[in-house]
């Protein structure tokens, strides 16, 4: 399995995809920075890590899907365009297994993201001289929520990705899924859950409420947060087994 | 026939069958939806009639998803020539090299008017589904559809030129999302006029709904046409010179 991963990455090579994440990455975080700064120089007392980690979830919901869809289109479609899928399947390796490969390697990309996500805030910290000590359980949680939501995420667009060549479909979903991560938070609480985007906030270790004329940076327990991010991996899985089920059986 | 005509219908025709017109239904569509179920959930706040809903429909729309849309739109007009040697069947066609993009932009050109259409007609159906008075739409609303499909037209050529050279489908349109992005940035800074992408958000008022002045119009028109030309002439050198890869 792990030398199928490293096939898979070993083809992106010269491909960027490497650079088109950390550019999206980097448009992210200096959105958030930029946000952060103009905060802390209008309320020093801001200068914290709770909205630094509430204001990068929320940015997630937006971000996340698009990068996800991408990365996912660019490893599917470039069998889909060099005409490579026979060639692929006379290997003897299981569809299966390639399917899993791909979904490994993706996941893969997006956790290195995720940790570069993490390292750049730990850096924004330092230099703009938060006193309290970096929040490694805080931090932990964001990166565990962001990457349950990534691996449902990932579970669909790649069954959209294999499954139909048209990769404007894959994209369009994508798009559609960071305009309901980035507004998940105005859904009624009912139908929110419904939605696997809506999970980069929701999932966010640090929620935010108005007091008064305030926001405040409350962070949430971790009992509550755990049932759902078991919830969004079974979601995550079931997706991830109906997609595979689906394209091993399809006519290359 | 002329050669531009005959690669404008050789372009449709590979659109046939592509269901694109899902892609270009979708975004208005759940775009003018939350718009206006905001604008309906929050009408104590938001009491300028048309011209809120406008910000509410239009803020996402053609802050974010319209240039991404722009973006996969231009990227599918490529996509076949970028598969197996199509490219140089297309270079090898006996039409003159810059009909080819003219073509494709043309074809784009026609793609976002039908988006800007269908967007224009869910903000008047929304609108009065939430209780607007059609008799009182905004007189400003033909200037912002057209200024906004201006800049797109920018947008698109900017794309295009992107995605006849870039062979991946998904990394035109991450650079165009990221562009978007700059965009905002550019109009925060009061720069909006030097960017492409800050000319959507200037030309459809959906930061600020308040009519144009008249040489700010002017402006934005020019500004446009500048772009254009300067993305097609680039585009277009390209095809000229350099050598495809099939």
């Amino acid at each position: 399995m792990i030398r199928s991963i490293w096939l898979e990455c070993y083809k992106l090579r010269r491909r960027y995809v490497g650079m088109t994440v950390l550019l999206m990455i980097g448009v992210e975080m200096g959105w958030a920075f930029m946000a952060s700064s103009m905060s802390i120089a209008r309320n020093p007392d801001q200068a914290s890590w709770e909205p630094l980690i509430a204001m990068t979830a929320s940015l997630n919901g937006l971000f996340a899907p698009i990068l996800a869809a991408i990365c996912v289109s660019r490893i599917c479609d470039m069998e889909h365009k060099g005409n490579t899928w026979k060639l692929l399947l006379s290997m003897s390796v299981k569809r299966e297994r390639l399917y899993a490969a791909k979904y490994g390697c993706v996941a893969l990309i997006l956790l290195l993201a995720c940790l570069v996500q993490v390292l750049v805030m730990i850096g924004f910290g330092k230099v703009n001289g938060f006193e309290e000590s970096v929040p490694i359980m805080l931090l932990g949680r964001l990166l565990a929520g962001t990457m349950a939501a990534h691996l449902a995420v990932i579970a669909l667009q790649q069954w959209l990705s294999m499954a139909l060549h048209n990769q404007a479909f894959a994209l369009c979903l994508g798009m559609l899924g960071g305009f309901i991560g980035m507004a998940a938070d105005l859904f009624p609480s009912a139908i929110r859950p419904l939605f696997i985007w809506s999970y980069y906030s929701g999932l966010s270790p640090v929620a935010q409420s108005y007091a008064g004329n305030q926001l405040e940076f409350i962070a949430r327990d971790l009992g509550t947060e755990l049932p759902m991010i078991g919830l969004l991996l079974f979601i995550g899985l079931l997706i991830y087994g109906a997609g595979r089920w689906h394209v091993s059986r399809q006519e290359v | 026939m002329f050669p531009l005509k005959r690669v404008v219908a050789a372009e449709w025709l590979k659109l046939r069958h592509s269901h694109l017109w899902i892609v270009l239904l979708a975004l208005p569509i759940v775009s003018v939806l939350m718009g206006c179920g905001n604008f309906y959930m929050n009408q104590g706040v938001l009491q300028n009639g048309w011209y809120s809903l406008w910000s509410q429909v239009g803020l996402f729309y053609g802050e974010f998803f319209f240039p991404t849309l722009i973006a996969i739109c231009c990227a599918y007009l490529c996509r076949l020539e970028h598969s197996g040697k199509n490219w140089n069947m297309m270079m090898t066609a006996p039409v003159p090299v810059a009909s080819i993009f003219w073509a494709k932009l043309l074809t784009a050109g026609m793609l976002t008017a039908f988006v800007q259409l269908v967007f224009a007609l869910l903000y008047i159906i929304g609108g009065t589904m939430t209780g607007l008075s059609i008799f009182e739409l905004p007189e400003e609303l033909f200037g912002w559809l057209l200024r906004g499909w201006l800049a797109a037209v920018t947008i698109s050529s900017f794309q295009l030129a992107l995605s006849m050279r870039i062979r991946s489908f998904a990394v035109p349109v991450g650079i165009g999302l990221g562009a978007t992005f700059l965009g905002l940035g550019m109009y925060v800074a009061k720069a909006g006029l030097f960017f492409p992408h800050s000319l959507l958000t200037i030309g459809m008022g959906v930061l600020s709904p308040e009519s144009l002045p008249v040489q700010q119009q002017l402006t934005v028109v020019v500004v446009n046409l500048l772009y254009t030309a300067a993305f097609s002439a680039a585009a277009i050198y390209r095809l000229r010179t350099a050598d495809v890869s099939a």
